[in-house]
């Protein structure tokens, strides 16, 4: 046999061969592809069935929206820029007015780079398809789901014009930030409407489908920036534009939409009222119902929370002498203490402003509802009304401040100490809260017990578990911002107690009201003992351990109370205006210890406190001076802050006291006769504070007695 | 049928090779192929085929899963509305704070404007309006223009009635508690323990006995007109120990005041009866029957009616 001959032969070999591979090709085509067709799902008509899911809105109490979940903005292509169409074509399918549905080409070419270039995978999937996919599939890779998602792409094409699809494509794209189709990531990056994008806006958008989080402008500007380039080059290659246009645009100055991160404003907010309309409504309804929600947020005074708490906690770390974070912000939860503030308006409950943690991209978890933290002497308010209500104690009885041991039954003895472990002997209730002491708190819950003190807490707002032991009255059961922030809006409107509330109404789709809040308080304190309280954490701000609050230039008529846990893991600080209740966390989420540079340990005046009255110069700007309104059977006697006794031309640093109908301060005793007493007994209201002939024992007893550890820095 | 046999050689291989039917074969497929190129037609063939079968394939796939949970949202949305037009409407056309409280369901209010509390309100008798609130209070509410809407809860057994302004801030707030609901319910007012507590009865108060005589003696018609609902009476505990017949009318009505004793406190009834036929009683009860009498005065409502 000829060399010609033998060649011929395995020529035509291949050919057959080649020939009946062909064809079990086809034939295995066909049968995947009947196979396919049985599960290929139907395709609705019209194609704008995908927008039919009506958006649930969020807004905020005056009117701006807060978030959109679900649906979509449609717009027809006609208010659309036709950069953004042209970018979006020469980005992603450039041949789409060509093809039906398959680009061949560009499929051939990505198959040859996918099998044989190595680690490269080359996409090829037309607009069509990739909204076959967007509007049928998952995001799973399996070639099934690809040669399904190639069939229905091609019965979109058969079925639907070229415009009906695009149209289709570009109102259903995520795009990030919550923004799903042209008009609302328009809105959300430029703050326009799609039809007003210019060259340079519509490259920046068109290229974000790719990656949302991976080009999101607001966090990686310049990725975003390159990505725009890239999109200009396409769109110079198929010619949608010139070398010129593509150039100027690539420099013009983008003007994003205010953004902090690109995540929607008041995220924890946002949570807070998204989970509240799970529970009530089931989250079928609140993702595809099209609720319409008011809340109660206040966005400015939002704005001015977040800015507060992050710069307050940037202080912090500058105080506990911590690095900034990386830019990613990966380590810095565990790394940097957090905080939380949460802002009630004191006569309706209504939830302002609420801020869970220093940075909602970085930490979801909302420490201000979700996180129960010991509110340390912050909660010594409750403790006080209870005496004053059980004990029939007034802000001018006197109390030893003094080592002491309380015995528990079936544990060990308690022995609560000073922060400072220094005791002052001597002295009124009023001055023993300012100053936050620790063994006149304690005195008083061994006698008015902590079941007294747990139904003070609750009637005053408290819903958390609290446990019935005698530190409780030291804060050692845990609470939430916004429980404290709800509970001291109580004393505010004296004694009347509103349930804290942040959904004001909801509406269905066509505007039909679901349900309104209807702002309703209950008396739950009594008014006379309510507003001495108030009086006396009214001195935690002048002359206590929250008196940097005054030092801010805070001035309006305001009470409140700072907190520190032990080994300064919570620092807290709660007060109020008659018109809003404030509360400040800080501390770190692992319970670690908070300690500045020097090893001084953070207190609630050091850590909160500068938080809040940041927080509240805002708030209350331009507020008239409106004083807590004093009950009709209080009146206000000057007594010595030692002795309870009415104060005389002799007394030093007299205080103030608001006492009740029937409630009086101890007469001044003739002062030749004073003796040291060993223990100046509890006074009934009707009883001088000390005993005549006897002498307030006095340790240290001076008004730079307030332990060191409790104040801010000066 | 030939069997193939391999070509000798290259003139019998080109033979073979352009002969007519390879050659034909091979502008056929060539055909095929550059028309799909440039007509796109097995795409077209495969998507009409596909559009035939359409409607036979199922509905799923992400947009269908959210076009079901649309509308399983939507007939939820629609429950919650319907229940709550329900009530609304059952609420608007309830006659009295009975019927009101017995739609109402607990957990679920309904909101009523401020001039349909104010009609409810002058439905009850008068000896009964202070214990819910007094109109001294409801006319300065009424007179600072902030009162817009009225809110009915469940609250136990009773009802809390709210007064809203229009941001739905409780402006004044109401309880009427299970008992009151009952006597509202049975159509009497028990406000008093005594008859004598009533200064409206002051002097027209009558032994239990002497009254139900008087009362036998007229007609039953005419009995029904004075006391139209007896049996309401009947549902109270205790036994009627005087009558009492009040100086005011309202509306054609007078009411009738009923002491019970149920052996250890008294309570008052008021039941109210139509002026006309009370007016014939009390003429009976104080000798003065005006069958026979009537032209003895020019107007004797003018004597013990106060409008």
């Amino acid at each position: 046999m000829s060399l010609f001959a033998v060649s011929l032969r395995r020529f035509s070999i291949i050919f057959y061969l080649g020939m009946t591979l062909a064809g079990l090709g086809v034939l295995l085509t066909a049968a995947l592809f009947f196979m396919a067709v049985r599960e290929l799902p139907q395709v609705p008509e019209p194609l704008g069935r995908i927008i039919e899911t009506p958006p649930t809105e969020i807004f905020a109490a005056t009117g701006e929206r807060l978030m959109i979940i679900g649906g979509r903005e449609v717009v027809p292509l006609n208010r659309i820029s036709p950069f953004f169409i042209k970018a979006m074509i020469a980005t992603e399918d450039h041949r789409f007015w060509e093809h039906h549905g398959l680009d061949k080409l560009r499929t051939l070419k990505a198959l040859w780079i996918t099998l044989f270039e190595r680690g490269r995978i080359q996409g090829a999937s037309t607009i069509t398809q990739q909204l076959a996919k967007n509007l049928f599939f998952s995001y799973r890779r399996t070639y099934m789901r690809k040669f399904r998602e190639l069939l229905i792409a091609l019965q979109i094409e058969t079925q639907y014009s070229k415009r009906e699809i695009l149209e289709a494509y570009l109102n259903q794209i995520p795009f990030g930030v919550g923004a799903y189709g042209i008009e609302q990531a328009a809105r959300s990056f430029f703050g326009k409407p799609a039809l007003e994008l210019n060259l340079a806006e519509s490259a920046l958008l068109a290229g974000l489908p790719k990656s949302p989080t991976r080009y999101n402008p607001y966090r990686y500007f310049e990725r975003a920036k390159k990505r725009q380039q890239l999109v200009l080059a396409r769109m110079k290659a198929v010619g949608y534009s010139t070398v010129v246009e593509a150039e100027a645009a690539f420099q013009a100055e983008l003007q994003l939409a205010a953004h902090s991160d690109g995540t929607p404003k008041g995220s924890y907010f946002l949570d807070l009222v998204l989970n509240d309309l799970e529970e009530r409504y089931g989250p079928e309804v609140v993702y595809h119902g099209g609720l319409k929600v008011s809340t109660t947020l206040d966005p400015q005074q939002q704005a001015w929370a977040i800015e507060s708490l992050q710069n307050g906690l940037k202080k912090l770390d500058q105080l506990m002498g911590i690095a900034d974070g990386d830019e990613t912000g990966g380590a810095r939860p565990l790394t940097h203490p957090q905080g939380a503030l949460v802002a009630v308006e004191c006569n309706s409950g209504a939830v302002k402003a609420l801020v869970g943690g220093r940075d909602y991209s970085e930490t979801e978890f909302n420490r201000a509802v979700e996180s129960n933290r010991l509110p340390g002497s912050g909660f010594k308010p409750f403790l006080y009304y209870a005496a004053f209500e059980k004990l029939g104690l007034t802000p001018a009885n006197v109390f030893v401040d003094k080592p002491i041991t309380i015995p528990v039954t079936g544990a060990s003895d308690w022995t609560p100490q000073n922060f400072g472990r220094e005791y002052e002997g001597p002295m009124i209730l009023k001055q023993a809260l300012m100053k936050s002491v620790n063994a006149i708190a304690a005195q008083l819950v061994e006698r008015v017990g902590p079941d007294a003190v747990i139904d003070v807490a609750r009637r005053s707002g408290i819903n958390s578990s609290l446990k019935p032991v005698y530190s409780l009255a030291l804060g050692t059961s845990g609470v939430s911002p916004l429980e404290m922030a709800s509970a001291f809006a109580t004393y505010a409107t004296g004694g009347v107690r509103h349930e804290p509330f942040w959904i004001l109404r909801v509406e269905d789709p066509l505007g039909r009201v679901l349900e309104e809040q209807i702002v309703r308080g209950q008396r739950s304190l009594d008014a006379g003992i309510g507003y001495q309280v108030v009086d006396m954490m009214r001195g935690v701000l002048t002359t206590g351990t929250g008196r940097i609050i005054r030092r801010t230039g805070f001035d309006l008529p305001a009470a409140g109370k700072t907190g520190t846990s032990d080994d300064f893991r919570d620092a807290w600080f709660t007060g109020f205006t008659p018109t809003l209740s404030v509360s400040v966390w800080v501390g770190y989420d692992r319970g670690l210890r908070m300690r500045d540079a020097n090893g001084v340990g953070i207190t609630g005046g050091r850590g909160a406190a500068p938080i809040w009255a940041d927080f509240m110069i805002k708030a209350t700007d331009g507020e008239p001076h409106r004083e807590f309104s004093v009950p009709s059977d209080i009146h206000f006697e000057t007594v010595d802050p030692v002795s309870g006794e009415i104060a005389g031309h002799w007394t030093q640093n007299p205080v103030q006291v608001a006492l009740r109908s029937g409630e009086v301060a101890a007469a001044a005793p003739d002062k030749s006769a004073t003796e040291e007493a060993d223990r100046p007994a509890v006074q009934a209201p009707d009883k001088p504070a000390v005993e005549e002939g006897q002498k307030p024992t006095i340790k240290k007893a001076d008004e730079s007695a307030i332990k060191e550890e409790d104040l801010p820095p000066e | 049928m030939t069997e193939w046999a391999e070509p000798r050689d290259f003139s019998e291989w080109a033979k073979r090779v352009f002969a007519l039917r390879p050659i034909l074969m091979i502008i056929m497929v060539s055909s095929i192929f550059i028309l799909e190129l440039r007509f796109d037609w097995m795409e077209r063939i495969l998507g009409s085929y596909l559009m035939t079968t359409n409607l036979e394939r199922p509905e799923s796939g992400s947009i269908w899963e959210k076009s079901r949970q649309t509308r399983t949202a939507q007939q939820t949305l629609e429950q919650i509305l319907t229940d709550r037009q329900t009530l609304q409407r059952e609420a608007r056309s309830a006659a009295t704070f009975t019927q009101i409280a017995e739609n109402v369901a607990p957990g679920k209010g309904v909101m009523l404007s401020a001039d349909h509390f104010r009609k409810l309100y002058l439905r009850l008798a008068p000896s009964m309006v202070p214990d819910i609130i007094s109109p001294f209070e409801l006319l300065g509410l009424f007179s600072t223009g902030h009162w817009r809407r009225t809110y009915f809860e469940k609250s136990g057994a009773g009802l809390m009635i709210y007064l809203l302004d229009a941001n739905n801030r409780v402006l004044r707030q109401l309880e009427l508690g299970s008992v009151l609901l009952s006597q509202l319910k049975r159509g009497e007012v028990a406000l008093a323990e005594s008859l004598d507590q009533l200064p409206v009865f002051k002097n027209r108060i009558y032994p239990a006995g002497q009254f139900f005589n008087s009362l036998e003696s007229f007609p039953e018609e005419v009995r029904r007109s004075m006391v139209p609902h007896p049996e309401t009476l009947l549902e109270v505990s205790g036994q009627i120990v005087r009558v009492g017949i009040s100086d005011e009318t309202l509306s054609g009505f007078i009411e009738l005041g009923f002491e019970f004793f149920d052996g250890t406190q008294h309570r008052v009834v008021l039941v109210p009866g139509h002026e006309w036929a009370v007016w014939r009683l009390r003429s009976r009860l104080e000798g003065m029957d005006m069958d026979h009498a009537a032209g003895e005065t020019d107007d004797p409502k003018k004597h013990w009616t106060r409008q």
